[in-house]
């Protein structure tokens, strides 16, 4: 990866800190991010795409934190806003409670401890470096001598299952998918950072190399200590690698919750719908009706209020005049509906 | 539903193999498939294993330079491969058709959905431009495109992804194909559109009395759609069965690997996946024997010396395996993973 080391202009200083039950290892504080759309003569803005519209959360340390969502919902933007590599229009990122690109956290410190991992594993290598090469680019940049960094990079890649003495040498065309996957993993490990954010990871990778992929993950993060934020749109895979579970709908959190018992128990009829979409592999039991109609709408004009009720069955007119805050369900679990607020005015409201 | 004795596609022997010399790839070796009248067949498999290569053999859509094929592909007793000319253009799309995965490259850009419908249907009837568009109006309500109408005059780019989908499973009925061969028709669609397409084609399927080939990767999307499964690997078909012998009482090693491989509910503290090691073959350089054979825990010596020919473990449930019996053994260990 290429490491940007030139100093951004310094965002708002942080807010003070909230006392939590632990203290958050990663916050995301009201993020906001708009694209706009350019047209005409003079490039004018006259439209934006909401991709992320307020987003708060915090990963803790140790944990796997999911992030599920269709396409447009905002979870790849959001990824891309932790990990500084486009800024947010308004909000923060914190680590350890200090916002990266301040006196404070340079972003060069900050990127030595938050690293990412792409989809496509062969566009995010350099095709004209080796794979060892690549992985000790990092490090060296962060000022380790070349041979400690080619002697750290041939370490990591054996930790991730690559005979160095086979691989070492090798250019990404000369691997497969999954192998370069992971040497994409074992460069994102070559900065010995904290939190590792997975974009896709395993998505493009056949099911019996994405399994050995995952296991992969699962050890690492058991023998170093990691924090994962984990994007996917396979909800199979992300209850099988995660603590918690993130559901975005139109660029805005719709429910976040202990992973057993979001799947278990959504409380949101958006996430109802996505969990009923899942396949059953039974072919006796075989899906006889949609549990949605159409296609998630535009983010660039979403509708008002709460976003999911012009495809949410349970909609009154409280949801399109309001849009629903997140609202505490149970242990750790949040959801974004009116029904769940007793003071929404919704007639399902728990009272 | 299924009648076996009066297959309408019927493919024996077929090798395809692409490019000369010794870099040929032999991308297919030795596919024996039929599909009865109103049949659905899932082609299941991962990148590589021939799945694709198969649906396009059938409309002959591999460049007849660079590709040889052998063994013959039979649609109603005629020989797809002698096809030429005319007879070959009037076969594509009015015989058997095709969906595409990604629609926006299927489709021309710069003319609309309706205009596209109605070129494909008058090159294989000779009717009126007015008796076309009615045609073409008459698909787009047959996918349940709400507002038909407007939406003839939409260009492809002005659809969501879900509605692209369902234009161009209109355009590939328009002409009444007898055959529908979908290749991932739904892997590029969000979660809650893909059951929406999955349940049209299923319905279209039952209501036309379509026979399908459906290609995917991804079991869960077989078992919705499919009678039957053929599960490939390495250019070669290695088991088929109903879907129920094939996901409850698999037989052949590399399909009890891929169901065990599922992540099924949540995961116990500690636990992993059983996973198949190694990773999928090079075709360019494959080994003699079975394909499978590196990466399979219960490999032999006459795995790795010659290519098992298919045995039938009963009701047409066909394996290319030399351990079947052993294999029988293995399905009682891992039951209670599959059917969870």
């Amino acid at each position: 990866m290429e490491l940007d080391t030139a100093t951004k202009p310094a965002p708002a200083p942080p807010p003070t800190a909230q006392e939590a039950p632990a203290h958050p290892l990663l916050e995301a504080v009201e993020l906001v991010k708009h694209f706009p759309i350019k047209s005409g003569l003079f490039g004018r803005a006259n439209a934006v795409v909401r991709a992320v519209d307020g987003i708060d959360f915090s990963l803790y340390a140790g944990e796997t934190l999911g992030i599920v969502g269709e396409s447009g919902c905002g979870k790849s933007t959001t990824a891309r806003v932790l990990m500084n590599l486009i800024k947010p229009d308004s909000g923060n990122v914190l680590l350890n409670g200090r916002a990266p690109g301040t006196p404070e956290l340079s972003l060069k410190d900050f990127r030595a401890q938050v690293q990412m991992v792409f989809q496509d594993s062969y566009a995010s290598l350099n095709p004209r470096l080796t794979v060892e090469d690549s992985i000790a680019y990092g490090p060296t940049v962060h000022g380790l001598s070349s041979t400690d960094a080619v002697r750290r990079a041939r370490r990591l890649l054996d930790r991730v299952g690559l005979d160095p003495r086979r691989f070492a040498g090798r250019y990404p065309h000369e691997l497969s998918g999954g192998q370069r996957q992971r040497v994409n993993i074992a460069r994102a490990l070559a900065l010995e950072p904290k939190v590792i954010i997975l974009d896709e990871a395993v998505s493009a990778l056949d099911k019996s190399v994405e399994a050995q992929v995952l296991n992969l993950l699962l050890d690492l993060k058991d023998e170093i200590g990691l924090t994962y934020i984990f994007i996917s749109h396979d909800l199979e895979v992300v209850r099988f690698i995660a603590n918690r579970v993130m559901v975005m709908y139109l660029g805005r959190v719709a429910e976040i919750g202990p992973t057993d018992a979001l799947y278990t128990g959504g409380r949101h009829p958006y996430t109802n719908a996505l969990l009923g979409s899942m396949l059953s592999m039974n072919p006796d039991e075989r899906t006889m009706e949609a549990p949605l109609a159409g296609d998630p709408p535009n983010p660039i004009d979403p509708p008002p209020g709460c976003r999911f009720h012009t495809r949410c069955a349970m909609a009154e007119s409280v949801c399109s005049a309001k849009m629903p805050t997140l609202t505490v369900t149970g242990a750790g679990h949040f959801a974004a509906c009116h029904m769940v607020d007793p003071t929404s005015g919704h007639s399902k409201a728990a009272a | 539903m299924t009648t076996t004795s009066d297959p309408v596609l019927d493919i024996r022997g077929l090798t395809v193999t692409f490019g000369g010399g010794p870099k040929a790839v032999r991308a297919l070796d030795g596919v024996d498939l039929t599909l009865g009248r109103g049949e659905v067949i899932a082609l299941l498999g991962e990148s590589g294993s021939g799945k694709s290569v198969t649906l396009r053999s059938i409309l002959r859509l591999h460049p007849p330079k660079r590709s040889r094929i052998e063994g013959s592909i039979k649609v109603e007793g005629v020989d797809v491969t002698t096809l030429e000319g005319r007879a070959l253009e009037a076969f594509r799309g009015k015989t058997v058709s095709m969906v595409f995965q990604e629609p926006m490259l299927a489709m021309d850009p710069v003319y609309t959905v309706g205009q596209q419908i109605m070129e494909a249907v008058r090159n294989h009837e000779s009717i009126s431009a007015a008796d076309a568009r009615a045609r073409a109006l008459e698909m787009l309500t047959l996918v349940r495109i709400p507002s038909p109408e407007r939406r003839l005059q939409a260009y492809p780019h002005e659809m969501s992804g879900g509605m692209r989908q369902r234009a161009m499973i209109a355009l590939a009925l328009s002409s009444k194909p007898r055959i529908l061969l979908a290749d991932e028709p739904t892997t590029a669609l969000d979660a809650t559109v893909q059951v929406q397409v999955l349940l049209l084609l299923r319905e279209l399927q039952r209501e036309l009395g379509l026979s399908m080939i459906f290609v995917t990767h991804d079991i869960s999307v077989a078992v919705e759609v499919a009678d039957r499964i053929a599960v490939m690997y390495a250019g070669r078909i290695v088991e088929t069965g109903t879907v129920r012998d094939v996901i409850r009482r698999p037989r052949h090693p590399y399909t009890i690997g891929l169901l065990s491989t599922r992540a099924h509910g949540g995961r116990l503290e500690g636990h992993r996946l059983p996973a198949i090691p190694g990773s999928p073959p090079d075709l360019a350089n494959l080994p003699p024997g079975c394909a499978f054979a590196p990466r399979c825990a219960i490999a032999a010596e006459a795995c790795r010396a010659s290519v098992p020919e298919a045995v039938d473990v009963g009701g047409g449930h066909r394996v290319r395996c030399f351990r079947t019996a052993d294999t029988a053994n293995r399905i009682a260990a891992l039951a209670p993973a599959v059917t969870s």
